[in-house]
């Protein structure tokens, strides 16, 4: 029933906050505290495991409200409630329109924590579905310049994935024997040919990649990003591309291990594609959102290399990156929506010295710096434990993408330093610095992130602690490779003594 | 004929420069044989200095020294001589500049009488002190 | 004098009017203006400002004739910032009873403000030791940085440094050098092996007393104009300037010099009589060094050399005051953060008034009142201009037109040095600038 609260919170709130009077400020607010109790709750369901739940809704279809919590959709469900606190946070307190913009928030969180605890793809379907409406609606109204065209790309990108899921879905319920049924375990225990089962996960890679994204799938994501409003844009990079990871590892890990241990290579491939991709591309934009937006992208390469390799301990590194990724990217959104509040741009080119201790904005920088540095894999911070479970845990299947991974990962740094060194050094405009200063409660949801990042970083369990668990069972190849190839003889001849 | 500062104190406007050369201890100097080629401000001249600017220098021989030697040259150089160089280094150092010929400027005083001929040298009446630099 | 500049004031259409990019500022100075538009808040902000400089320069000038008289050649000078209680008392000789010529009416003592300062500071009464260490004290690396931007530009007018280099003040600082380390064999041995070392180290010394000579003079003409602006005395910014102006001319012919006492005697380095004279010698060579050029390594950008990034010619530099980014300001230990940081001790209460309605207000008051320095830097560099002005070339109400060309000229070429980009000029002439 716990469960439940979890999806009737934002429901609720959702339905209420629009009947508050016109210019109350508890429609924030409530958003505010609808997404706090979300994540106490969470919290509570990890220290109290529940019982799954499951409820017939439409059984002629299949469609049971079966909901279940494990180490693999806790870590995600409390990253959803804690990015969707600070996306609350992190508007503007003058929001135009709060009465529609933060029930939409909320209907997208109800979607993401609803396709988290699913455990019928066909009402994962439904959950994933309702995310789209209310995102692009976010983007649409709320956006920058070039909002329409963002949220056109972002609507046809997204309905094309959900399509692709939806077949893939129903596919599966015409080809297994056991007719409609659509409960996780019945999918996991199909029986589906091999030839069937390439069929299915070509319509799942095709869904979840667009949701990723993955390189060459990835058209909306810089656009949307640069052109979301900082609110959303957090919740899109910090919560809702996690949601394609977890449905590669659900889905095609699985409940298609066959053929996905087939197609490993070729995953492997684009994750070190997409992560080069990105890294390549960070590097050369000019503009602070759509290079957070890149970098977004390369990072999500890791994540395929590791789904792809799929080793006990890579999987482990696909939820820590997914929950370290999520706080640094929706961080860096943030900031840079900070930095835009004050400078009125993002333009890499027009900015200078906002390190500057009068004038400038040195604790929006200062928490760049760390978000950057997390962002680059710098020990002590998130973004290094979860790099090194990915690069150690794929290492074993996949040797040569990991190296381009690395590399890439190499490569966040030379985009971090070139950002930072641009933006923070150097002489601050005279024409434009001249703005008040960040305020403590537009500076909060950084601060708390940042912190989160920080303390991840140091105590690393936190990130790995749920779900060794659930990822263990999933992995189609042993970690053990390591140790055989550390032990393996050396095969130079022995010389003679 | 007199000496340069004989002539001076005939004239009766050369007090100020008077009193300054007795202050400087210069006296003895400009009474020696030269012959100099002094440019004499008027008293007028010292009067449209802003006030305290020639009681610091009386109070400072050395320094008042430096400015009154600026309107000395060394030798005996009358108008149509003078006009022949841009410039002429005086005794302090640095050079005076003749601006004009007709009216007859040095540097941006104007000659009211030129050409006053003495025993060691000649005066130029000007209506300005003039500085260094 | 005040009247006569009054009278100077009225501009004649004797000569077409001027095409020079700050033409405005040009005709303004014509017109027996200064560079900074004349406007109450203008006129504000630099009477403020010099109130708050005049403090800490009450106690750069004593300390660093006390370094340049007493601490001397000491090879270890670890103390040269803690002023001995006579030079603290020293008399200024521009101000009190005592003064032969008394430009502020006030004391000749060190001010009030200061000395409760150094008593105080901003973390309350301790140790002088715990105050020098804590940096909570006046910066005198302030004042050292100005005489090593004069020390190393050299040559920009005045016989100082001619004098540095000739055989008498060789001979007068070796005399210094040996009778100040008399019975220490070791320096004495070590100026044997390297005199050339140690008579730099002199001639460095000599222009810590050149500056402490100027600053004297500066100190109680800052507190005057505090005090007359507070009676109601200033009427706009060219009041100001002429204030200035008078100011120059009166103590044009201080002497610059350099003595060193070893005990009660006294060695002189520079004598008084070798002429050298407060405008020549320190105060134009102080505007040049100080308000235009300076040295580019100091704050927070970095130039590259080897780019081009840095004139070749060192007439070309162009980091001083006029030409400051202040936005830089807030950097522990550049010099021009270390003077904002002393002039923020002594701000008078209206003006931290115009900082605090400001966007930032206490957090950004370095910057602001930077800006407001450049501001009044700018007026005092007019007072500069219309100074030499008036010692070199015409009256302003000069009726030939030739005389008011040649003043053109000048005025022109004045302006010519704040065409480069960096200069604020422009910046100054709106009050948006803070």
């Amino acid at each position: 029933m716990t469960m439940l609260l979890l999806l009737l919170l934002p429901l609720l709130a959702g339905i209420l906050l629009p009947l508050l009077p016109v210019g109350s400020l508890w429609v924030r607010r409530g958003a505010l505290i609808t997404a706090l109790l979300q994540l106490v709750l969470g919290l509570w369901l990890w220290r109290h495991p529940p019982a799954g739940l499951s409820v017939s809704w439409l059984p002629r279809l299949g469609l049971d409200l079966s909901l279940g919590l494990d180490g693999l959709s806790l870590p995600l469900v409390l990253l959803t409630a804690l990015i969707t606190a600070m996306a609350v946070m992190a508007s503007p307190e003058d929001q135009s329109r709060p009465r529609l913009f933060f029930p939409l928030l909320l209907a997208t969180n109800l979607g993401l924590i609803g396709s988290f605890l699913a455990r019928n793809a066909l009402l994962f379907v439904l959950a994933y579905e309702l995310i789209l409406i209310p995102t692009t609606l976010l983007v649409a109204i709320w956006g920058g310049q070039r909002r329409a065209g963002a949220a056109i790309r972002f609507l046809v990108y997204g309905a094309v994935s959900g399509i692709a899921l939806l077949a893939a879905v129903l596919a599966f319920g015409w080809l297994s024997p056991g007719g409609l049924d659509f409960s996780f375990t019945t999918l996991a225990d199909h029986g589906l040919t091999l030839n069937q089962q390439r069929w299915i996960l070509a319509l799942v890679l095709l869904a979840f990649g667009l949701k990723l994204p993955a390189v060459p799938l990835h058209g909306w994501q810089p656009l949307t990003y640069s052109q979301a409003p900082t609110p959303v844009a957090m919740l899109l990079s910090g919560a809702v591309s996690k949601l394609g990871a977890y449905g590669l590892l659900r889905f095609g890990i699985g409940f298609l291990p066959d053929a996905w241990s087939a197609w490993a290579p070729w995953i492997a491939a684009i994750g070190a594609i997409s992560a080069i991709y990105g890294a390549l591309n960070a590097i050369s934009q000019l503009e602070m959102r759509r290079l957070v937006a890149y970098s977004s992208l390369g990072h999500m390469g890791f994540l395929l290399l590791a789904l792809a390799a799929a080793t006990p301990l890579s999987l482990q590194g696909v939820v820590a990156q997914m929950l370290a990724h999520g706080m640094i990217i929706a961080l860096l959104f943030c900031l840079v929506g900070l930095i835009e509040a004050r400078t009125g741009t993002t333009a890499i080119p027009e900015l200078s010295g906002l390190l500057n201790p009068q004038r400038g904005l040195p604790f929006t920088l200062g928490l760049m710096l760390l978000a950057l540095m997390a962002a680059a894999g710098v020990p002590g911070l998130a973004g290094f434990v979860a790099e090194l479970l990915v690069f150690e845990g794929s290492w074993v299947a996949f040797p040569v993408p990991t190296l381009v991974c690395l590399i890439s990962s190499g490569l966040t740094a030379v985009y971090a330093v070139r950002l930072f060194n641009r933006v923070g050094f150097g002489r601050l405009d005279n024409d434009r610095a001249d703005w008040i200063s960040t305020r403590w409660s537009e500076r909060a949801p950084a601060l708390v992130l940042s912190t989160l990042v920080l303390i991840t970083g140091l105590f690393p369990s936190m990130l790995t602690g749920f779900s060794e668990a659930a990822t263990g069972p999933l992995a189609l190849r042993s970690s053990e490779a390591v140790t055989v190839i550390a032990l393996a003889p050396s095969s130079n001849p022995q010389l003679p003594a | 004929m007199a000496t340069i500062l004989d002539t001076a104190a005939s004239a009766g406007v050369f007090n100020t420069l008077l009193a300054a050369v007795d202050a400087a201890g210069l006296r003895s100097a400009l009474e020696g044989p030269g012959p100099f080629t002094v440019f004499a401000p008027v008293d007028e001249a010292f009067a449209a200095l802003p006030p305290g600017t020639v009681q610091t220098l009386v109070d400072n021989p050395p320094q008042l020294a430096r400015i009154l030697k600026y309107h000395v040259l060394a030798g005996l150089h009358q108008r149509a001589d003078l006009i022949q160089q841009p410039q002429w280094d005086s005794l302090e150092g640095a050079p005076i500049p003749i601006r004009r010929a007709d009216p007859f400027e040095i540097k941006n005083a104007s000659v009211v009488t030129a050409d006053v001929l003495c025993d060691n040298g000649v005066v130029h009446v000007i209506d300005r002190v003039i500085l260094p630099g | 004098m005040t009247a006569t500049i009054a009278s100077e004031r009225t501009k004649a259409p004797l000569i077409p009017p001027s095409t020079h990019r700050y033409a405005d500022v040009i005709h303004r100075l014509e017109a027996g203006g200064s560079m900074l538009p004349d406007t109450p808040e203008n006129l504000r902000q630099i009477i403020g400002i010099y109130k708050a400089y005049a403090v800490p320069m009450d106690f750069y000038w004593r300390d660093l004739l006390y370094i340049a008289e007493r601490v001397f050649l000491n090879p270890l000078p670890a103390f040269k910032y803690f002023i001995s209680q006579q030079y603290l008392d020293r008399p200024n000789s521009y101000a009190g009873e005592q003064s032969q010529l008394r430009i502020w009416r006030g004391t000749e003592k060190a001010h009030p403000e200061l000395l409760e300062f150094m008593e105080r500071g901003e973390s309350g009464r301790m140790p002088k030791l715990l105050h020098h260490l804590w940096h909570d004290r006046v910066n005198m690396e302030f004042a050292e940085a100005c005489m090593q931007a004069m020390f190393w530009h050299q040559g920009m007018g005045g016989r100082f440094n001619d004098y540095l280099v000739g055989d008498a003040y060789r001979a007068n600082a070796d005399r210094a050098i040996k009778a100040y380390f008399k019975g220490n064999p070791l320096m004495l041995g070590l100026y044997a092996l390297f005199p050339e070392m140690f008579l730099e180290q002199v001639r460095q010394l000599s222009y810590y007393a050149n500056l402490g000579l100027f600053w004297e003079v500066m100190a109680p003409v800052f507190f005057e104009m505090s005090d007359i602006y507070d009676e109601g005395g200033f009427k706009g910014v060219p009041d100001a300037m002429d204030f200035l102006v008078n100011g120059i001319f009166a103590v044009a012919g201080r002497p610059i010099y350099h003595h060193l006492y070893i005990g009660e005697e006294c060695y002189e380095i520079i004598p008084k009589s070798e002429g050298f004279t407060w405008l020549y010698e320190a105060a134009l060579p102080y505007v040049e060094a100080v308000f235009y050029r300076t040295s580019p390594f100091r704050g927070t950008k970095s130039y590259n050399a080897q780019a081009g990034q840095v004139p070749a010619d060192q007439a070309d530099f162009h980091y001083g005051i006029l030409y400051a980014d202040v936005y830089p300001v807030g950097s522990a230990g550049i010099p021009p953060t270390l003077l904002m940081q002393d002039m923020l001790h002594f701000l008078p209460p209206y003006l931290r008034e115009i900082y605090q309605q400001h966007r930032r207000g206490e957090e950004d008051e370095l910057v602001q009142l930077g800006i407001t320095f450049q501001r009044s830097m700018y007026n005092v560099t007019s007072a500069v201009i219309q100074a030499l002005r008036c010692a070199l070339l015409y009256p302003l109400d000069d009726t030939d037109p030739e005389h008011l060309m040649a003043n053109r000229r000048f005025f022109e070429a004045q302006m010519d040095r704040f065409l480069r980009p960096e200069a604020r000029l422009s910046d100054i002439q709106t009050q948006d600038y803070r």
